[in-house]
């Protein structure tokens, strides 16, 4: 580390960041309304504002701390808990991938990782990291080159792979923490040794590459922050159950940035207490996420991200209101796992539960279970061609569902961030097809 | 040649569940083979059934490969109706999703068993799991076919090491060029672990090594072929017309399956661990790409390749995945390369033999190039 990139970043943390914040916020305020607020759509959150200042600092400081603290790329699932432990500034790059989509430059990125010999099957969240670690394009401007890649495959083995390929072409350590599949239930008590002894074996490297020596009291607070973060993140999902729901799914999408990326740092817990005090004055005041809310509904699977808004629009005008999401679920579920009287054996056992480890039949109780908590009426399964472990199995589960809870649900063939891989005339007829069903 | 031909393998499964033997279905890719044999079992291989797969649209999507799909359709179709249970090694997420689907969805009434291998650098915590998981997996079959003894497991650990032997030593004399085989024979001589009980096979490696090796090498081009599995047939075939030869390979099926170091030890469970983790690196357990590039480039050194075949199955995440690094550490040896995607059992569409006939003129010129140069160096005749 350097001493000039780290006075370099306390300017920026202290000075430049503050003045890009205020001057984004002058310029928001003389800029005049593009337009009224959607006639379907419930009044915006105000929390979106803190919401853009919070990931736009984010990703500024990004910028800088190369050098100046050690920087990690991390998928989303793995235990970031550690790796904040030795000061390590993270990166998300799914979180960037999604980014990416939601500002339609998805297409763009995968292709330059396409021109490099990816093939165009593979995960587009994958390609545009890709994309952007040939090309250095980002629409946030520059992503730090990364001291070190830590990734779990309890979401999917596909970030080992990708994360594999970016390693070897920085030749930087790669960390993988396996989470043995839970094909069967509960993870067994070898599973959760071998957890537990690879983050143990993790530690001397991380000391290396981070300057710094392991302090258990650290790690102990990190995980007390996380575990608030997530109870707090369930809490804001939990808001979602009540009629109207005081915000929609895509609202959610929006704001589970933090928990992706922030976890573990007091400023996410500090964002999700606001957020909820937030919803829970809706809740109080009957103040919906769209206006008229006839119909709830559930989303299987990652967002499409550049179709957030017209999805978002399009169900509102049909007065369907999404009120829950496997998805938004995964990042609340495990907390009451965490337990920092056993650090390292409670995130294994926190991790290795996340919903995309655990078998069909597991997730088929886990969407019952929502489905009767959230009143849910019917179901749109996104079957992300990106997905494999969210997206092998839907047939299945929309016909089970079907059989065991006359869910009435529709699949809708898409993407996660690669808007080539997007029909809208079959997507619009079939989601057509949908409301018709559901009002019949 | 091309003479040889294993046995039906429906006949085969046949006399040996009469001879008293279990039969357990086995997913791709990498398991303890030495388990089922301990407990009276074969092993039956799904890779790639020559089915029509569009069945298999009701649960799985466009996008699935087709390994995951013949599966699939082999259990739908209700083809295998002699094997006891099926044991989904976690190879993929595909494969991973198929055992639960396979388990939960389909309902077909035997075991569906899972088995996790470490999918992280060998050490003592990876081998501890991996003990677990073979204690799992035995706990799970015992029920079925009785407890596992020891003394049998050591047993069986060394006859899966002469069976280890018995296709290295094939591999390094088809390396040399001193194998009188085409490519569609040696694909069926060799793919014939995936049903075949090593009492039955090493005797047929055995017999086929004594008859085949030849004194002076081939002087045939050779390629190196990389994927998962060897087939299409079609594309055994093409090669053996156009007069090329795989001199060696590091599909999953196949090559990276051979353990370079077997286990020896005492402790069975060890020496069968030590035969696992002796495997070549895989994408599918996540190894680091410089380990499987340097892999590659050693086979083809030792088979004096002038090319690599990249013949992947379409939708194969890991291997994908791992292909454009490997494809680049090769072209800065100055190695060629070709890329082919297809479905398995498909046959080879013209478009894709023109491509292979132009890559195999290629390494042709290449190869004449060479020997000119050889010629024209010091010592040489100009």
């Amino acid at each position: 580390m350097s001493l000039a990139a780290a006075l370099r970043y306390r300017f920026m943390r202290d000075l430049g960041a503050p003045a890009l914040m205020g001057a984004g916020g002058a310029r928001r305020r003389l800029r005049p309304r593009k337009k009224a607020p959607h006639v379907h759509l419930g009044p915006p959150l105000e929390c979106g504002r803190r919401l853009r200042e919070l990931m736009t600092r984010h990703y500024f400081l990004a910028r800088y701390a190369k050098g100046a603290m050690p920087v990690a790329w991390v998928t989303s699932g793995a235990p970031v808990e550690l790796l904040r432990a030795f000061g390590f500034y993270t990166v998300y790059p799914e979180n960037h991938g999604a980014l990416c989509g939601a500002k339609g430059m998805g297409a763009e990125l995968c292709a330059v990782a396409e021109e490099g010999g990816f093939s165009q099957d593979l995960c587009s969240y994958a390609r545009i990291d890709l994309g952007t670690a040939i090309s250095g394009r980002t629409p946030v401007g520059r992503l730090p080159r990364p001291d070190l890649l830590f990734a779990s495959n309890n979401i999917c083995q596909t970030v080992g792979y990708w994360y594999n390929a970016l390693a070897d072409r920085w030749g930087i350590p790669l960390l993988l923490f396996d989470t043995p599949f839970n094909f069967s239930g509960e993870p067994g008590e070898g599973s959760i040794a071998y957890m537990t002894g690879q983050l143990e074996e993790m530690i001397p490297t991380l000391e290396r590459v981070s300057g710094r020596r392991f302090r258990m009291p650290v790690l102990k607070d990190v995980l007390r922050i996380s575990k608030e973060t997530a109870e707090t993140w369930g809490e804001v999902l939990g808001t979602m159950k009540t009629r109207p729901s005081p915000m929609t799914i895509f609202d959610a999408f929006v704001h589970l940035a933090p928990v992706v990326s922030l976890r573990g740092l007091p400023s996410a817990l500090d964002y999700y207490r606001t957020l909820l005090a937030e919803l829970q004055g809706r809740v109080a005041e009957g103040v919906g996420g769209i206006r008229r809310e006839r119909k709830r509904l559930m989303w299987d699977n990652i967002a499409v991200w550049f179709k957030v808004r017209d999805f978002s629009l399009l169900f509102a005008e049909n007065g369907m209101n999404f009120v829950a999401a496997t998805y938004t679920n995964a990042w609340a579920e495990t907390a009451p796992y965490m337990d920092e009287a056993r650090p390292l054996e409670s995130v294994a056992r926190a991790y290795s539960r996340v919903i995309l480890n655990n078998d069909l039949g597991d997730r088929l109780r886990l969407m019952e279970q929502m489905i009767r908590d959230y009143h849910v009426d019917g179901l749109v399964i996104h079957s992300a061609r990106s997905c494999k472990p969210y997206s092998v199995g839907q047939y299945d589960l929309k016909r089970r569902l079907m059989e065991d809870l006359a869910i009435p649900s529709v699949i809708i063939e898409a993407d996660i961030a690669d808007e080539r891989a997007y029909a809208e005339e079959q997507t619009r007829t079939r989601l057509e097809a949908f409301f018709e069903n559901l009002d019949g | 040649m091309d003479s040889f031909h294993p046995p039906s393998r429906k006949d085969y499964l046949d006399r040996q569940q009469k001879q008293g033997r279990g039969l357990f279905g086995v997913f791709p890719g990498r398991y303890p083979r030495e388990i089922f044999w301990t407990l009276n079992v074969l092993p039956v291989e799904v890779w790639d059934p020559p089915l029509d797969t569009s069945g298999s649209g009701a649960h799985l999507q466009p996008t699935i490969c087709s390994v995951v799909k013949s599966g699939l359709e082999l259990i739908r179709q209700g083809r295998c109706g002699m094997l006891d249970g099926f044991l989904f090694p976690h190879t993929c997420d595909s494969l991973q999703n198929l055992g639960s689907l396979v388990r939960d969805d389909l309902r077909v009434g035997k075991p569906c068993l899972d088995f996790y291998p470490s999918k992280i650098p060998d050490g003592p915590v990876a081998r501890a799991f991996f003990r677990k998981e073979i204690e799992r997996l035995s706990s799970a079959l015992e029920p079925l076919y009785g407890p596992l003894d020891s003394s049998a497991l050591s047993h069986w650990a060394a006859r899966a090491r002469e069976l280890a032997e018995a296709l290295e030593t094939l591999y390094s004399l088809r390396a040399e060029g001193r194998l009188d085989t085409t490519n569609v024979e040696f694909y069926r001589l060799v793919r014939s672990v995936e049903f075949m009980h090593p009492d039955d096979l090493i005797p047929v490696l055995s017999g086929f090594l004594k008859d085949r090796v030849l004194s002076e090498p081939l002087t045939s081009p050779a390629i190196v072929l990389s994927g998962v599995l060897p087939t299409p047939w079609g594309l055994l075939s093409l090669l053996d017309d156009l007069g090329v030869r795989i001199g060696d390979d590091d599909l999953l099926s196949c090559g990276r399956r051979i353990p370079g170091v077997c286990g020896s030890e005492k402790d069975p469970v060890a020496a069968v661990m030590e035969s696992y983790f002796g495997m070549p690196p895989c994408s599918t357990t996540h190894a680091p790409l410089g380990e499987r590039a340097l892999q590659l480039l050693e086979r083809v050194h030792r088979s004096r390749a002038r090319g690599v075949l990249f013949s992947i199955v379409k939708f194969c995440e890991p291997e994908l995945f791992a292909y454009p690094a490997l494809r680049d550490s090769l072209k800065r040896q100055g190695i060629g390369t070709l890329f082919l995607e297809h479905d398995v059992n498909r046959e080879v569409p013209g478009q894709v033999a023109t491509r292979l006939e132009a890559f195999v003129e290629m390494i042709e010129d290449r190869g004449s190039e060479e020997m000119r140069n050889r010629l024209k160096g010091p010592g040489g005749v100009s």
